[in-house]
């Protein structure tokens, strides 16, 4: 049992928060509040290397383990960079470039990785429908095989980053009959005949990720773009969830972190009848929540990346209390953080009220807490 | 980084296990509801048990961990037996082990380790809990001697201890951090008698009683480590084992919720189904198994970080002993509603497991000073804006 990262782990963090806090962080706020993707982060992140992180290095990436990348996710958000953006970093890296890395074949890595390493090109996935979120297995997105095509019809919601993408990991079903095992993932990029996107949707939190709604009209795939074989879509989709419930959730603990020394500094700073507020013993509370929280979720994050790293394999109990535990004790400390502040928690110009918003999607994205708990109390019946 | 046990606790692990529901368990249900002097004898004969297995030397080992990995067994079978386990060993034994002078050592953990003998620690008073300053026992230095006077309330393991570790003033006009010590006396001392057995919620098999102290005269050699005015500092570093070991207590009893809540949520059908496949009861369950599984990283934190000397491994402990704690009576009482109505009566394991959950959090330091603790060494961390 080992519980520390190594120097050259701790010096990539602390690297990756003071370039985010100098790059990054002073762009986010009118990003946010604006709702728009900032493309002057976005190459800034490819710059760093964190587009491409754990891509092999042959196509451009890092190669880093996850570990590792769930530091850089902490970092960034530790810095201060909002969820968008974080968010928009996470569905193109995890998401879309690390399922082309583990379930493509050598062609269409090559075709796509290194551009998505570089960030020049941007990637989404789409899995969730209009009709069906959480019971995923019942999307109705179809494929057909048609000579050297498959022709794809249906639509896809809540898709990050979809209106800026261009190449697109989509699940259709080659035979609803089938259920699961007629899943099937694809690669579409924009250019091909019959795709198309919504407009972006306005979002209560992560307001700077662009979100929108992907159409198919008769999409036009080449067979060669079929991804981890016919069939197989549903274990690449559960497969891209695991990342999910490591890497993708580790901005949770990062913003978690920065609010904390937020909320630490207001107290230490802000006076009430004739004292500094930390002296209230309701005010300590909420600090002293927030710090078991940040070491209970820690603790919760990086087991499920080193259980990955380490070969030891991911256990899906562990990955679905890691997520259900970050999302809805996180959003609760992040309600408290806003009446820390008071009156100001509400303002947008004081950093907590984002970050109530953007842990809002902690709850949802990837997977309910509600399947969360059914996923643990389903094994414990079992 | 690595969450995995080591090969060693793992099989520490089922060992202590199958020991605990083989030799410990049987008896929890008794311990809870027997006269004073049938939980003194069987309590005894407990701590034969758990030398004759070991656990009473690791307890006095170095091994952090695995007191974590055999102590959440040992909480799960029987919590009452773990808290005097605690009292004797994590409190006063490792006390003496870290502080004792060669002379005290030699008299007290050999016996301790053998189960022969058990200990008590003694510091709350009517009006000193969280706030020790509160403290009336004093030490009166009269030729050479220690002459104690006071009284200690709810101490742990006193209807039936042989030993007591004992903080008393010995400036007065001091602060604690200068004006306190530990004294280690032995049960049959003159001028110490131990009050009538005290009746708990929980955990009923580690009795608990009042001790006085009236003019119990020590010779110099009592004082813990040998030199007066130390003992707030030792107190704090034993805290440190201590709340681990509550947090440890915790994560026991938490299991045998969860563990017997699934067993009937797995047996008991309603409409047709098992109840644990309704949402409702199926989230109490998924909870559970939450809780203890983020208490349980907690504790294995706080003990790698205390064996690493990692200097914020008081805040680590803190921590774990304020989520765990916490927990564990929302775990109870979930486990209660999990059962219905049979849950609710007396000779229920989980009428009893809601009593003995209910102490963690007020025991060792309130929830209420662990916030305290953490908040205030966050709050110093950002200063600067």
């Amino acid at each position: 049992m080992d519980f520390s990262i190594s120097d050259e782990q701790r010096m990539f963090r602390d690297t990756v928060y003071r370039f985010a806090r100098q790059e990054v962080a002073p762009l986010c706020e009118e990003a946010d509040l604006k709702s728009e993707f900032s493309f002057d982060i976005w190459r800034k992140f490819g710059e760093m290397g964190l587009l491409g992180l754990p891509l092999p290095e042959k196509y451009g990436g890092s190669g880093a383990n996850i570990v590792t990348c769930c530091l850089a996710g902490e970092a960034v958000a530790h810095a201060g960079v909002d969820g968008g953006h974080t968010l928009a970093w996470g569905a193109h890296t995890y998401l879309c470039a690390a399922n082309i890395m583990q379930f493509g074949t050598e062609a269409q890595k090559e075709k796509y990785l290194p551009k998505l390493a570089t960030g020049e090109t941007i990637g989404c996935m789409g899995l969730t429908e209009p009709g069906c979120g959480s019971d995923a297995a019942a999307l109705i997105t179809t494929a057909v095989c048609k000579g050297d095509k498959y022709i794809l019809n249906g639509s896809k919601t809540f898709i990050t980053n979809a209106p800026l993408a261009e190449v697109f990991v989509v699940f259709a079903t080659l035979d609803k009959e089938k259920k699961h095992k007629g899943i099937t993932a694809f690669i579409v990029e924009k250019g091909y005949p019959g795709i198309s996107t919504g407009k972006p949707m306005h979002k209560l939190g992560c307001r700077a990720s662009l979100t929108s709604e992907v159409f198919f009209e008769d999409c036009e795939v080449p067979v060669e773009n079929c991804l981890g074989g016919e069939g197989n879509g549903w274990f690449i989709a559960l497969s891209g969830v695991e990342w999910d419930r490591s890497t993708l959730v580790s901005p949770f603990i990062g913003g978690h972190l920065y609010m904390m020394e937020k909320c630490a500094e207001y107290a230490n700073q802000r006076r009430a009848f004739n004292r500094p507020i930390r002296d209230f013993q309701s005010i300590q509370n909420r600090i002293a929540d927030m710090k078991v929280f940040l070491e209970a979720a820690r603790l919760a994050v990086y087991r499920v990346a080193a259980s990955k790293d380490n070969g030891v394999g991911l256990n899906p109990l562990e990955a679905a209390v890691n997520k259900m535990y970050l999302g809805d004790r996180g959003f609760q400390l992040a309600s408290d953080a806003v009446d820390l502040f008071g009156g100001y928690g509400y303002i947008h110009e004081y950093p907590v009220e984002r970050i109530m918003r953007d842990t809002k999607l902690g709850q949802l994205g990837g997977g309910t807490s509600d399947i969360m708990r059914m996923i643990v109390s389903r094994f414990m019946m079992m | 980084m690595d969450y995995q046990l080591s090969k060693l606790h793992k099989l520490l692990k089922e060992s202590m296990e199958r020991f605990c529901r083989e030799e410990i368990a049987p008896a929890a249900a008794f311990l809870d509801t027997c006269s004073a002097q049938e939980a003194a004898d069987t309590m005894k004969a407990n701590f034969k048990r758990l030398s004759r297995e070991g656990y009473t030397g690791l307890l006095l080992d170095d091994d952090l961990i695995g007191q974590a990995v055999a102590g959440e067994e040992l909480a799960k079978a029987c919590p009452a037996t773990f808290l005097s386990a605690l009292s004797s060993l994590t409190a006063l034994g490792r006390m003496v082990k870290r502080y004792g002078s060669p002379k005290q050592q030699e008299e007290v953990l050999s016996e301790l380790a053998g189960g022969e003998k058990i200990g008590a620690m003694a510091c709350n008073e009517g009006d000193a809990g969280a706030d020790m300053g509160g403290m009336t026992t004093t030490a009166d230095y009269k030729g050479g001697r220690w002459i104690l006077n006071g009284n200690k309330d709810i101490v742990t393991n006193a209807p039936f201890a042989d030993f007591f570790l004992v903080l008393a003033w010995t400036k007065r006009d001091a602060a604690l951090e200068a004006g306190t010590t530990f004294f280690l006396i032995d049960r049959h001392m003159e001028g110490l008698s131990v009050g009538d057995t005290l009746e708990t919620m929980g955990l009923c098999g580690a009795r608990a009683a009042g001790i006085s102290l009236e003019n119990c005269s020590l010779p110099e050699d009592a004082v813990l480590g040998g030199a007066p005015g130390v003992g707030w500092a030792q107190m704090q570093s034993a805290m440190d084992d201590i709340r681990i070991a509550v947090s440890v207590l915790c994560l026991g009893i938490g299991m045998a919720c969860m563990e017997d809540s699934t067993r009937h949520a797995k047996a008991k059908k309603a409409f047709g189904k098992p109840i644990g496949l309704f949402e409702g009861v199926g989230a109490k369950l998924a909870t559970m198994f939450t809780f203890n599984d983020i208490g349980r990283m907690m504790v294995y934190r706080a003990a790698w970080g205390r064996e690493q000397f990692d200097p914020e491994s008081p805040i680590l402990s803190s921590c774990a002993k304020l989520y765990t704690t916490e927990a564990v009576e929302q775990i109870a009482s979930m486990a209660m509603q999990v059962h219905g109505g049979h849950g609710y009566l007396k000779g229920e394991t989980v009428e009893r497991l809601y009593r003995d959950a209910r102490f963690a959090a007020l025991a060792y330091g309130t929830s209420e000073m662990q916030r305290a603790f953490i908040a205030k060494d966050t709050l110093d961390n950002f200063k600067a804006a």
